[in-house]
């Protein structure tokens, strides 16, 4: 341990820190664009200088190491005087286009003029014309007036995903990012791009021009696309926006996870959030000649009946239960009491989603948020005759739609056609919802609480953080309901509480 | 048909390219070649530079634009760099410039229709002595006035060998 | 007074170029004496005392800058001798590439063995193509005569010399940007610390050089650093090559000891100003270097005299200017120069420069204001110590000198009269 001081206060702090970085430790903020602590420290925006005691010149704090004894001074005269410097040397090259910029009201050169500018505008000359729209990406578009040139993107494209796509062209203020030719970045953390941009140079096309985030909510959840676990955050209307919108959820940010996904996202989980609003399951329905909305009790107290007669005759292994591998830590162990102790002789098939490529960096083939999970409780996927499971069964409960990607709709169609009752609990309605007798809305992940086990076997709990739409409900609240109607509750009690 | 080096080059750039620890050293000197070569350097010859150091022709491409003397667009077989810098200027460079410009019919930056000259302006090149000056390809020209410049002009011009 | 001549000596001997020529007198002797007379430490103590400073434009002193080279490392060495002289005004180097290539290399040889390197580059402009060439043959005659490539003179000492061409870019003459020029790269200065010294070409142990700087040091090496010391300023030593041109009767290279008066090189050895013209300002080392008034050049030519008059010494490039030429001219080309020269990686100089140059455009076509006046200094000081390398400070001051010298000159300009 070392002691400094920063501005005038003595703090005691780890070696080999930088100044920025010891200054964020004690809650000292010092303005910076070009560094990102993922990054290697590039020196050139100059917006983090500060006055050291005994050094002349005014030192970088994002790559000058701190030194026992150094007295630092942040927020004095001269320093405020060369960020203001800084500041207006970017906007005078800078084009005024806040009121149709997307990061209005997240942008680093809006927030630090606001903070740390606020001075007379002596500029008169003509700003420099550049290219608004590059389209640097499938999913991206560069506006080369905006860019600060801190080379953020650049340098995530070179030490990050090692692939380059990006170049600086041309000199002094001619200087300009860009791709090769028309060769887009098409790999899978472009997404990040636009995250790690201070200003609104690079734009995701499915965000531009949709909703000014002011608006949005910010909150904390896991992303269930595959087995990482990667910690995001979605960005949502709250119910108190005044105007009707078709979609709930605007888009998804990576949450900074040092022990699981660094400060990065994959571009899978990032654009793969419309399974939060489209397309849901929203009522209970029963299938009447057609499907009708029935209420949660009426489906408790009908298939809790069922069970409880099959559990009479003695007939316990004529239900079957399909689980997948989304479900949280505590569903799978009431699962499991419920099914494989309570109604011993039911039979459990697991099909998750079926494995995709690993990019060798966050996302896994695994493609499941929960398969270690499941395992903990003996919930393994495994290959079965899916014709002898069905074959005999009287009561049938899918949990989630990825059978579909291991059957067709046809077989599924005839197997399950000799089924007496067939119950699907899913979020979206999917190609199977014909087939079954009952359809019940579960919860998306950010509606639910629980806990996943990623792949490196670290449990993480969330929260709920969306409330759920229309009538749906978390699996854990179905399964408790149902459980209290099938005339086991006792047992599943006991059972509970013995696990 | 792809572009390629002509098999002398080929030798003079394995030579070069053993000159350094780390291949993309090689890159300046190559791109002088590839500008003798082929003139100018468009996105062929930037692919073909990075295939030779297995580098990513936008590493060439950032290279190539921002050093002044790669051009990515075919110039002059004469390339007449005015210097206006401090020295030269003192000797009336500017009215040189004019002068040539008017001369050739081309303003600065653009080519002769015959695509014999283009004209150029430059910062220093090094020979203040001798201000004003230009340069010619690689030919330095000093103590300049209107009668000399068409004189060079006018040699270059008749000259039908390269 | 005759001044004796260190580099200039014996330039008046044709073909001295050529290394049979250049050992007729005394060439080579000195590389004899280095390697098989002296040790590595001995060499480094001579450089040492001649107090000899960089002639590039900082002027740091050599000894000093070989002795930061980590003694023991298991990276190899490198010396990039500097040969990009961009600073207008400046043709020294090229001066002593063309016409005594092997002075340079000689220098380039024993320097590499007083500090162990085995691999030299020699980075010269683009532009100087005519130059590289002659280099290239005097580099093939020294490996032919077995002072360049391996076990030189049979003591083991090896070292490749390779010439290495720029493409047009003033900033590579900034050593952090000159060794990323070399590895391939766009030429954007690095970060200080850390020094080329311990992490340089290839992240390893490098020493950079002027030309100049190091054709001084054979004549170290055979006189002595204290011979070399007194020919100049003790804390000075040597002579300096001044390159002069301008509006002057006689421009070219005069080799003088340093602290040479800036008057007497102007009026006496260069003689003076041309037919019916009056000096107006002296800009004494290079474009860089803050201007000077007629009234202020009664000084001495060494790095610290012109430091105290808020000026630099540079290259030593000493541009005349003379009372026909209206300073605004002088100041676009200034402003000119650094916006295009600017390498465009931080910000104070990249908008600044591109500012600077916008207004003084503005300016000159005849719609300027007098507060843009105040508003170029403002930016300039707004330059000043903010940047990532020196071309920053050197952009700004230069700016500055102008506009705080000849305000009333600029004032009328813009308010419409002469």
């Amino acid at each position: 341990m070392i002691e400094i001081k920063l501005n005038g206060k003595k703090h005691k702090i780890k070696e080999n820190l930088t100044i920025l970085e010891a200054a964020k430790q004690v809650g000292v903020e010092i303005p910076h664009l070009c560094y990102h602590p993922a990054l290697e420290p590039e020196g050139s925006c100059r917006m983090c200088l500060v006055e050291i005691k005994g050094v002349p010149k005014l030192q970088l704090a994002c790559s000058t190491q701190v030194k026992d004894g150094m007295e630092i001074e942040t927020d004095n005269q001269r320093v405020r005087e060369a960020r203001e410097a800084v500041l207006e040397f970017l906007l005078a090259s800078h084009p005024l286009d806040c009121p149709i910029c997307d990061k209005a009201g997240e942008c680093k050169l809006q927030d630090y003029y606001y903070k740390y500018g606020l001075f007379e505008d002596y500029f008169e000359e003509e700003k420099p014309k550049r290219c608004k729209l590059v389209r640097i990406a499938p999913n991206l578009i560069l506006d080369q007036e905006r860019c600060i040139l801190c080379t953020r993107c650049v340098r995530f494209l070179k030490e990050i995903t090692k692939t380059e796509e990006l170049g600086v062209f041309n000199r002094g203020n001619e200087s300009f990012i860009s791709i090769y030719e028309q060769e887009l970045i098409e790999n899978n953390y472009s997404g990040n791009l636009v995250d790690i941009c201070p200003v609104g140079a690079i734009t995701d096309v499915d965000f531009r021009f949709k909703m000014r985030n002011w608006f949005l909510e910010k909150k904390k959840t896991i992303c269930p696309i595959c087995s990482r676990g990667c910690n995001i955050n979605i960005h949502f209307l709250p119910n108190s926006f005044p105007f009707k919108k078709d979609k709930r959820v605007f888009r998804i940010t990576s949450e900074s996870n040092p022990k699981i996904n660094g400060f990065w996202i994959c571009n899978l989980g990032r654009y793969n959030y419309h399974y939060i609003d489209n397309d849901r399951i929203l009522i209970p329905l029963k299938k009447d000649r057609e499907l009708k909305e029935i209420s949660w009790k009426e489906f408790y107290e009908q298939v809790g009946n069922k069970i409880k007669v099959l559990i009479q005759r003695k007939r316990e292994e004529r239900i079957g239960v399909i689980v997948n591998l989304s479900l949280t830590n505590e569903e799978y162990e009431v699962l499991n009491v419920f099914f494989n102790q309570c109604l011993v002789g039911s039979e459990i098939a697991v099909f998750g989603r079926k494995k995709g490529k690993s990019d060798g960096f966050l996302l896994t083939e695994e493609r499941n948020p929960n398969t270690k999970g499941a395992k903990k409780f003996g919930f393994i996927e495994k290959k079965i005759d899916i014709k002898n499971f069905f074959n005999k069964k009287e009561l049938v409960i899918l949990f989630g739609n990825e059978i579909i990607e291991h059957y067709s709709i046809q077989l599924l169609s005839e197997i399950l056609s000799n089924v007496k009752t067939k119950i699907l609990i899913a979020t979206t309605k999917g190609t199977l919802i014909n087939l079954f007798d009952y359809i019940l809305p579960s919860t998306v992940v950010p509606e639910k609480e629980g806990s996943f086990t990623n792949c490196q076997g670290i449990i993480q709990k969330f929260k709920r953080v969306l409330e759920p739409l229309g009538k749906s409900k978390s699996e854990l609240e179905i399964l408790t309901s149902l459980a209290q109607k099938s005339g086991i509750w006792k047992s599943f009690l006991l059972e509970r509480r013995i696990s | 048909m792809s572009l390629n080096f002509s098999s002398k080059a080929k030798v003079q750039i394995k030579e070069i390219i053993k000159r350094y620890p780390e291949k993309q050293s090689a890159l300046l000197p190559i791109l002088h070649l590839a500008q003798k070569e082929f003139g100018y350097i468009n996105n062929e010859v930037e692919k073909l530079v990075a295939e030779i150091l297995e580098i990513k022709p936008i590493k060439v491409r950032e290279v190539v634009t921002f050093y002044t003397m790669f051009y990515q667009k075919p110039i002059g077989k004469y390339h007449i760099k005015v210097c206006k810098n401090i020295s030269c200027s003192l000797h009336g460079a500017e009215n040189l410039i004019n002068y040539i410009s008017k001369k050739l019919g081309i303003k600065v930056g653009e080519i002769t229709q015959d695509q014999k000259f283009t004209l150029s302006t430059v910062e220093c090149i090094g020979a203040c002595e001798h201000a004003p000056c230009m340069q010619i390809n690689s030919e330095y020209y000093g103590n300049l006035d209107e009668k000399k410049i068409d004189l060079i002009l006018e040699r270059l011009t008749n000259n039908t060998n390269d | 007074m005759i001044e004796e001549k260190l580099i200039t000596k014996n330039l008046e001997v044709e073909n001295l170029y050529k290394i049979e020529i250049y050992q007729k007198y005394n060439g080579y002797q000195a590389l004899k004496k280095a390697l098989l007379q002296m040790t590595p430490n001995q060499i480094l103590e001579e450089v040492k005392k001649a107090n000899l400073r960089g002639r590039g434009g900082a002027g740091f002193p050599a000894g000093v800058k070989w002795s930061f080279v980590p003694k023991h490392t298991n990276k190899p060495k490198y010396l990039c001798v500097n040969a990009d002289e961009g600073e207008p005004g400046t043709f020294k180097d090229r001066f002593i590439m063309t016409n005594n290539p092997h002075l340079l290399i000689e220098g380039i040889i024993i320097t590499c063995y007083c500090v162990g390197i085995h691999t030299a580059y020699i980075y010269i402009r683009g532009e100087y193509e005519h130059v590289a060439q002659r280099l290239e043959g005097a580099v093939q005659e020294a490996y032919q005569n077995n002072y360049l490539g391996k076990n030189i003179l049979n003591t083991g000492f090896s070292l490749n010399l390779y010439i290495h061409r720029g493409a047009g870019a003033y900033i590579c003459g900034e050593e952090t940007a000159l060794l990323e020029s070399l590895e391939g790269k766009r030429g954007h200065p690095r970060l200080k610390p850390p020094f080329p010294a311990s992490v340089g070409l290839y992240k390893c142990p490098t020493v950079i050089n002027n030309v100049e700087t190091l054709s001084n040091i054979p004549v170290i090496v055979l006189k002595g650093g204290e011979w070399f010391v007194k020919k100049g300023l003790p804390k000075d030593g040597g002579t300096r090559l001044f390159s002069i041109s301008g509006s002057i009767k006689n421009p070219g290279i005069y080799e003088l000891p340093t602290g040479t008066n800036l008057k007497d090189i102007i009026f006496n050895y260069a003689g003076g100003l041309k037919e019916g013209r009056e000096l107006k300002a002296v800009i004494p080392g290079g474009l860089s270097a803050p201007i000077l008034k007629a009234d202020e050049i009664d000084i001495p030519m060494d790095c610290e005299s012109i430091m105290n008059i808020n000026s630099m010494l540079g290259s030593s490039a000493i541009i005349v200017i003379d009372n026909e030429t209206p300073i605004i001219h002088v100041l676009k080309i200034i402003v000119n120069f650094y916006a295009h020269e600017s390498c465009g990686q931080c910000t104070p100089c990249r908008n600044g420069t591109w500012w600077m140059k916008n207004i003084v455009k503005r300016i000159y076509e005849g719609h300027g204001k007098l507060r843009d006046i105040d508003n170029l200094l403002r930016i300039a000081d707004n330059i000043y110590g903010k940047t990532l390398c020196p071309m920053g400070d050197a952009a700004s001051m230069a700016v500055q000198a102008v506009l705080e010298k000849f305000r009333e000159e600029i004032e009328n300009y813009i308010q419409g009269r002469k």
